[in-house]
Order: C-alpha cells, then sequence, then structure tokens
C-alpha cells in the first residue's frame, strides 16, 4: 500500500504563495518516516494534502499527482480516502467527536460512521482499544482523560478505521513530558508491529526514536531526505529550522571544543 | 474481578456493559419516545383544556402518579418548583394586580387593586404552569438526553441532525467552562464583573466575544477531524444499540396523539366550557 | 436562480394574505387574525420552501442549495451556535432582568454564515433541545412553543446575509454613510410608526402625552407627560447616538444591520406575542414582565398586551443581537468565513480569493 506524491504543490484559498512546492514524497507499507522543518514550513499542510484534507474539506488550490498504489486519488471522496489515510492532530480535545460519552463509543464512532455491520463496527473498536493500550479507559468520559490519554484515543479511533498509512501531524506538541511519553510509546508499539506512518515532529528526539527515514522541509519544498540518523545529523538543520537531538548537539559542541566524539558515542551505544 | 479485568475479558465479546443499560423503574424503562410524547400531549391538553380543574387532573394522572412509580416525585417537585417560581410570581404579580377586566376588588395597595377575578385567572394559568413544567421535567428526570437522541436516530432521523443534537448536550457545559476561565482572565486584568447594571452589561461584551470567537476558531479543526473518520459518508451509520420499544407502548402513542387532536377539535368546536 | 428567491417571497406573502383573510381580517384590519399568526407563518414558511424547492427541482433535477448549507463545517458550527444561544438566553436575560434576551445570537450567525434553511433549523433544534434534551441548569421547560420563532429569525438571517445586509463596509464615503443612514431612518421609523398606529395609539393616543396637544384645556396626566417625555429623549438619543456611531465609524454597513434587526425584531415579536399570550396569560419570567403589567394597567387585554411588550423588547432585543453579530462575524478572518456557504457575503468587497492559474486545480470530491 503506497502512498505517493509527485511533483505535489497546495496553495491555501485567498493566499498568494503557495504553501507547499514541488513536493516528491513516498510512504510504502511497514515505514515510519518523520516530517521536519521549522513552523510555517510546510508540515502541517503537507499532512493535510495527504490526507486529502486540503483542498476536499478546506478548500484551495493542488497542483501534481497523488496517487494510493499507483490509482489517482483525485476523484476519491473524504470518507472513502478516510480509510485509505488517517490524520492526527496536535490538540487533543479538539480531535473528539463531542457526540460520545464513553472512551469505547469515542472509538466506534468513525467506523460506525462507515456503516459497517454491528459486529465489525465492535470487532474493530475493542481491537483498536487493545492496539494502543487503553481497554481500561474504555468507560471513561473522553473528555476528562489527560491530554496524552486524548490523543491516544484519537488515535485509536483512527486504527478504527484500518487506514493503510497514519499520517499524524505533530501528536505530542500539546502535551507535557508524561504524555508524550505514553503517545510515543504507544506510536514504537504501532511501528514495532509494522504500522506506516508519517510523523510530524518538532522534538527531534522524538523523530530519532521511531522513525527510520526523515523528511525536511523549508518554505514548502523539500530540502532534506534520507535516513533519519544521517538528516538529523546534518550540519545544516539548525539553519532550517530544526533543533538537531540532544546527542547530535552535544557531539557538534564536543567536536567543537577539540573532544574526541567517540568517546560519547561508546558511552551512548552503552546506554 | 477487578474492572479491567472484568473489561479485558469482555474486549472483542460485544457491546460493552455499560452501554445501553437501562433505567432502575419500569417507567424508566420505557421507550423515550413514549416518554416524550407522554409529555408532549399532556402538556398541549393542559393548555387545551384549560380553567382549573383539567390541568389539576392532567397534573395528578400524567406527572405525579407516573412520578411515583418512578421513585421521582421529590426531585420532580423540587425541580419543577424552582423553575417554575419566576414565571410563576410574574403570573402571580402581574394578574392580581394588573387586571383590567376584574370588578371584584379584593385589596388595595397604593394605586394598585387586587382583584378577584385577576386572582382566578393568575390561579388558572399557574395550574396549566405547573402542568407543562411537571410533564417536562418527569420527561428528562427519566430519560438520558442521548437516548431519545438514538431513538429518533433509529427511526429515521437524519444522523447529521443526531449529531448536532448530541454535540449540543457536550457543548453547552463546555462553553460554560470556558466561559469562565476567560471571565477570570479577564479577571485578572481588571475586568470589574460586580457593581450596577450598566457595568455588569459592559462587562458581558469582553466575556462574550473571545468565547463565540474562540468556539468558532475550532470549527477548522473540529471539521477536518470529523472529516478524517468518514463523517461525509452519505447516509444512515450504524447505531450499536438503541432504546427498546414495544407494539403496546406503540398503540399508546397513538391513542395519546388521537386524544390530544381530538380534545384539541372539541374545544375549538366549543362544546367543552 | 433569481426567479426561485422571487417565487418564494410571492408564496411567503400570498400565504400569509391568504391565511389572514381566513382568521377573519382583512388588508387593513389584521387585528382578529393577530391571534393566529404564529399558525398562518409556520404555514406561509412551509408553503414558501416547497415552492422554492420545487422551482429549483424543476430547474436543475435536484435541490442542492439546501443540501449545500449543510456540510460538515455548518454541522460543526450550529452544536456551537445552540450553546451560545442557551448560555447566553439563560445567563443574560436571567442577571440582567432587563429587555434583552440575547438568546438567538446564536441562530442569526448561523444564518449568516450558512443560509437561511441552516439558521432556520439551528432556531428549531435551539428551542426544541432546549426543552427536550438538554438537561438541567441549562434547560428550559417552556422554550418548545417558541420554535417557530427562532425559526423564522434563522430564516431572516439568512436571507438578509444573502442579500449583503451585513457586510461590513468601513471606509464608507459620506454619500454612502447618508444613504445608509436614511434609509435606516425610513425603514425603522416606518416600522415604529405602523406599530404605534396598530397597536399603542388605542391605548395611548399622542395627545394624552402632550406634544401635539390640539386642546389645551384638557388636564393631562402628569405620569404620562412625564413618560411622553422620557421616551421622546429615549428615542432621540437613539437617533442621535445612532448616527453618531456611522459617522465615527465610517461604516455604512451598522445602518444595514439595525434595518435587518429591526425587520427582524417586529416579526419575532408578532409571532411570539400570540404564544406568549395563550399559554401564560403574557407573562414569560423574563425582565420585560413589568411592561406587561404596566400596559394592563392601560386596559389592554392580554393579547393586546403581549404585542405592546414584545414590540419594544423584541426590536431592542433584535437589533443589539444583530450588531453583536456583526462585529464579532467582522471580527472573523475572512479565509474563515470564506470556507462558509454564504461566507463571501460576510466579507468586505475587497477582501477576495485568488482565482485559478496554470495546473491548479481545486477540490473534485
Amino acid at each position: 500500500m503506497t502512498l505517493t506524491l509527485a511533483g505535489v504543490g497546495y496553495r491555501y484559498a485567498g493566499a498568494s504563495q503557495a504553501a507547499l512546492l514541488d513536493v516528491d514524497l513516498e510512504l510504502r507499507g511497514g515505514e515510519v518516516v518523520g516530517l521536519a522543518g521549522a513552523s510555517e514550513s510546510g508540515k502541517t499542510t503537507l499532512c493535510l494534502v495527504a490526507a486529502g484534507l486540503a483542498p476536499r474539506a478546506i478548500g484551495g488550490l493542488l497542483r501534481g499527482r497523488i496517487a494510493i498504489d499507483g490509482a489517482d486519488i483525485d476523484a476519491w471522496p473524504m470518507h472513502r480516502l478516510s480509510q485509505q489515510v488517517g490524520i492526527g492532530f496536535q490538540s487533543p480535545a479538539n480531535q473528539l467527536s463531542q457526540v460520545a460519552v464513553t472512551a469505547f463509543e469515542e472509538v466506534a464512532f468513525g467506523p460506525m460512521n462507515l456503516a459497517l455491520p454491528r459486529d465489525e463496527v465492535l470487532g474493530r473498536t475493542w481491537g483498536a482499544l487493545e492496539t494502543l493500550g487503553i481497554v481500561d479507559l474504555a468507560e471513561r468520559d473522553p473528555r476528562r482523560l489527560s491530554g496524552g490519554q486524548q490523543q491516544l484515543l484519537a488515535i485509536a479511533g483512527l486504527i478504527a478505521m484500518r487506514p493503510a498509512h497514519l499520517v499524524l501531524d505533530e501528536p505530542t506538541a500539546q502535551l507535557d513530558p508524561q504524555g508524550t511519553r505514553l503517545v510515543t510509546d504507544a506510536l514504537a508499539r504501532l511501528a514495532a508491529d509494522g504500522a506506516s506512518i508519517l510523523v510530524a515532529e518538532q522534538k527531534a528526539d522524538v523523530l530519532a526514536a521511531l522513525t527510520s527515514r526523515t523528511v525536511v522541509l523549508a518554505a514548502g519544498r523539500v530540502v532534506l531526505t534520507g535516513a533519519t540518523e544521517d538528516v538529523l545529523g546534518d550540519p545544516r538543520l539548525p539553519e532550517l529550522g530544526v533543533t538537531p537531538p540532544a546527542a547530535v548537539r552535544m557531539r557538534h559542541a564536543l567536536r567543537g571544543a577539540g573532544v574526541d566524539a567517540g568517546l560519547l558515542d561508546e558511552a551512548l551505544a552503552g546506554a | 474481578m477487578a474492572r479491567s479485568d472484568r473489561l479485558s475479558a469482555v474486549a472483542g465479546h460485544g457491546l460493552p456493559d455499560f452501554l445501553g443499560r437501562t433505567g432502575p423503574t419500569a417507567y424508566h424503562r420505557l421507550n423515550p419516545l413514549t416518554k416524550a410524547t407522554i409529555a408532549t400531549t399532556s402538556a398541549v391538553a393542559a393548555v387545551a383544556v384549560g380553567g382549573l380543574i383539567g390541568p389539576a387532573v392532567l397534573l395528578a394522572l400524567a406527572v405525579i402518579a407516573p412520578a411515583l412509580a418512578a421513585g421521582v416525585l421529590r426531585d420532580l417537585v423540587r425541580t419543577s418548583v424552582l423553575l417554575a417560581l419566576p414565571i410563576a410570581i410574574s403570573v402571580l404579580v402581574v394578574n392580581l394586580f394588573f387586571y383590567p377586566e376584574g370588578q371584584t376588588e379584593l385589596f388595595r395597595i397604593g394605586p394598585v387593586v387586587a382583584t378577584a377575578e385577576g386572582l382566578r385567572f393568575a390561579v388558572e394559568i399557574l395550574a396549566r404552569i405547573m402542568a407543562i413544567s411537571g410533564a417536562v421535567t418527569l420527561f428528562y428526570l427519566t430519560t438520558r438526553p442521548s437516548d431519545l437522541v438514538i431513538d429518533l436516530e433509529r427511526r429515521g432521523i437524519s444522523s447529521r441532525v443526531a449529531f448536532v443534537a448530541n454535540a449540543s448536550v457536550q457543548t453547552v457545559p463546555a462553553m460554560v467552562e470556558r466561559a469562565g476561565q476567560i471571565t477570570d482572565a479577564q479577571r485578572a486584568r481588571g475586568l470589574d464583573t460586580e457593581g450596577s447594571v450598566w457595568r455588569r452589561l459592559r462587562g458581558i461584551v469582553p466575556i462574550v466575544g473571545p468565547v463565540i470567537l474562540g468556539s468558532i476558531a475550532e470549527v477548522e479543526e473540529r471539521t477536518m477531524a470529523l472529516e478524517a473518520r468518514g463523517f461525509t459518508r452519505p447516509g444512515r451509520r450504524t447505531l450499536l444499540w438503541a432504546p427498546a420499544d414495544r407494539p403496546a407502548e406503540a398503540f399508546v402513542r397513538w391513542a395519546l396523539l388521537v386524544g390530544v387532536v381530538a380534545l384539541i377539535v372539541v374545544r375549538l368546536a366549543g362544546i367543552l366550557p | 436562480m433569481v426567479v426561485r428567491w422571487i417565487a418564494a417571497v410571492v408564496a411567503f406573502v400570498a400565504t400569509l394574505v391568504i391565511g389572514i383573510v381566513a382568521a377573519g381580517g382583512s388588508f387593513t384590519d389584521y387585528e382578529a387574525a393577530l391571534a393566529a399568526f404564529p399558525w398562518i407563518t409556520a404555514a406561509a414558511v412551509i408553503v414558501s420552501f416547497a415552492v422554492y424547492a420545487a422551482i429549483e427541482f424543476a430547474q436543475t433535477g435536484a435541490v442542492t442549495s439546501v443540501a449545500r448549507q449543510f456540510g460538515t463545517r455548518t454541522i460543526v458550527l450550529m452544536p456551537i451556535a445552540i450553546a451560545v444561544n442557551v448560555v447566553l438566553g439563560q445567563t443574560v436575560a436571567a442577571a440582567l432582568k432587563i429587555p434583552i434576551y440575547l438568546d438567538s445570537i446564536g441562530t442569526i450567525i448561523v444564518g449568516a454564515l450558512a443560509g437561511p434553511i441552516a439558521g432556520a433549523l439551528t432556531g428549531l433544534l435551539s428551542n426544541l433541545l432546549w426543552t427536550y434534551v438538554l438537561p438541567p441548569p441549562f434547560h428550559s421547560d417552556f422554550a418548545a412553543p417558541f420554535a417557530i420563532t427562532a425559526v423564522v429569525i434563522g430564516l431572516f438571517a439568512g436571507v438578509f446575509g444573502r442579500a449583503g445586509l451585513l457586510r461590513p463596509r468601513p471606509g464608507s464615503r459620506i454619500p454612502q454613510l447618508a444613504l445608509a443612514a436614511v434609509i435606516a431612518l425610513v425603514v425603522v421609523g416606518g416600522l415604529a410608526a405602523w406599530t404605534y398606529g396598530e397597536f399603542y395609539s388605542e391605548s395611548f393616543s399622542l395627545d394624552a402625552f402632550t406634544f401635539f396637544n390640539p386642546t389645551p384645556d384638557v388636564p393631562p396626566d402628569p405620569v404620562l407627560v412625564v413618560i411622553g417625555w422620557l421616551i421622546a429623549g429615549l428615542l432621540a438619543a437613539a437617533v442621535i447616538g445612532f448616527l453618531l456611531l456611522l459617522i465615527v465609524r465610517r461604516d455604512a454597513g451598522v445602518a444595514y444591520v439595525v434595518v435587518a434587526g429591526a425587520i427582524t425584531g417586529v416579526v419575532a415579536a408578532m409571532l411570539s406575542a400570540p404564544i406568549a399570550a395563550n399559554l401564560f396569560g403574557g407573562v414569560t419570567g423574563a425582565g420585560t414582565d413589568f411592561l406587561v403589567a404596566f400596559f394592563r394597567q392601560q386596559g389592554s387585554d392580554v393579547l393586546t398586551a403581549s404585542f405592546q411588550q414584545g414590540l419594544i423588547s423584541d426590536p431592542i432585543d433584535k437589533i443589539t443581537t444583530f450588531l453583536l453579530v456583526f462585529i464579532i462575524v467582522a471580527a472573523l478572518p475572512a479565509r474563515m468565513k470564506a470556507r462558509f456557504p454564504q461566507g463571501e457575503r460576510l466579507v468586505e468587497v475587497g477582501e477576495e480569493v485568488a482565482p485559478d492559474d496554470d495546473g491548479w486545480r481545486g477540490a473534485t470530491a
């Protein structure tokens, strides 16, 4: 199940500048790909375009080709696309459907909308709750959960749609360290199970932990792409507005001070 | 068994037990549409019959008796009286003293005269108000709001209308909470919320504005989140469960409807006083 | 498309007229029909909608203009609007005890942004949910019967929004401001004169206020004289305040918004008064009941007193509400407004959306 973006550009409605230009991206099954870049570099826009919400839900103009397994998705309506590509957002509370009184119903919301048979809905809901490890939250009121728990709930709701790809736009941005831990652990488990995820993140440590490949955006264009260690170790990162992971910064600092960074690498490898 | 163990055991085995829980008494377990029909027809009948005896009888039969059966009589009296109090006071004061059609003077306070006819009119209106208030209060004391919406959706109401109804139930308290937060923030900036009417009026704008604007600003993200979960699919959606209905209840509903319509016709035709 | 709108309006007016005549009134004397006004209006709304839908179906084979008003965005906005109605209606009216309800802000916002049918549905659901679904403390036992008023308010807000009455017009030049002011004063003045003639002149003649007293040897009632001068002062202050507002803000839109509010207020009063009179003897537990008492003291019967009270408080409430909506909507970014079905009508001319270019395409699904 490959999602391909070829030469994709996007302009928001009423905007004079394009928010994305000439983006080529391929998401193959089972990969976790990171998306990095300064704020306003186009990360969110790329997520919206990949999921089909731009232009379907928000208007605007698109250029280029988006395909799933080679088939052009231009004519696919949003509810069909939502079963191929799921998208999660930064704000935990704004993703709640607001019609569910229990977390169970919240997760079931998507499958219910798809008019699947009742047993199928129930099966998928339980499955999603188990995958995210939140079965014990099933009876809780979604509005009373912590930010991290609500994000897990949101991701469970997406998984219940059984999409081939998951696109997550800075899922830990509005979370405290505990919530961030909760979400990244869950994502790591999903990744280990072979999920296909595109995750946009400002926190380079999260990218380092989760992703195998990273794409860096600046001003709506792809400027760096490659294996995550290489990309995150690239010296151009700071001028692109991305803070490298702590280990990388420390290595650069040590090197700059003339100290052999090999000791640091050994120490980190042993940790 | 611990809660989470029980849930895990049930996991993958169908509808969780916390969904579709039915009420404690037989009246609670009636279908929500039946209870809504009872409430509406009682209220309409109270208005149609008029006078004093009619609403009082309705109150006894259609409100107090079921409330007793459902065990909510105390709550009903308390809530109903509280809710109807402001309007009851108005009705009494306005009609007692300001009833120009009245001739029989009861007593006098300064320039205003209390009349017997005014008192009678006020009491009639009060009886009607209590009947309406009681009927509606009985309804929501014995019915969960979402149950009525689910039942209506099962019967064919559009999924989108059902969504609006359900979401409203959650949005109202959320908005009050947000208004509270904004009030605190504005107070910290020196907003005066006590004092004269004029000052309080001016204090409303810096609260109402941000509350409404903040809520509207969320519309964009919420729209996208919903569409990402298949919301745009036209047609019906699957319901996990629906309140039970029985043929006997359907018969009762129709009987009540026909009865009320007959009552209105009879009343309009002038057969009853 | 204009054909549809004209046909709908004609059908609306025609049903109103037929209803009034059937209820026993005539063109000049509609007293007998006033009590039946809510029913007649409900019928008129249904008939005009049916005519509109039928013509659109005949023209295009589908009724998309209605469906278009109910995209996901509108559906998401509606619960927010309903919540605003309920929260403001419950707290403001209860706390302030003045003749403002503010319980239709949400309805008008939806009407303006999404369209008349969406606004009407928001009003309907607001009142029904308020009674049947919302749990206390946001519960009102008596809101449901007034649903027809809320429906019409939403309908009018949608039509006014569509017609561009709610568009901000900052930086208007003097001639535009003058024209707007004149239109507003004529419409509002005309409405005031008509309602005065219909509903108030029997209880109070202008003479009683000694403004135009042709027989100075009849001693005037001091209370009425004082009240008369108070009312005159208030009216003068309102007009002057309105003109100052226009000049200071240089926004001719203010005048049109006042027109929209005045018309909606009068219609809302005509609808609510019979309902309140028949159900509750004219009082609603709101702060306006003292007005009812006052008018009853003057000798009006219940129905007339209800009208007299409503025709004072509803226009004030609706004008205030429309002005609030105008300010709120003007504060929204143009991009956000434009994504709503009628949002472009609320955007200042000049804040336009960019056109297509080579290779760029819009949504096709």
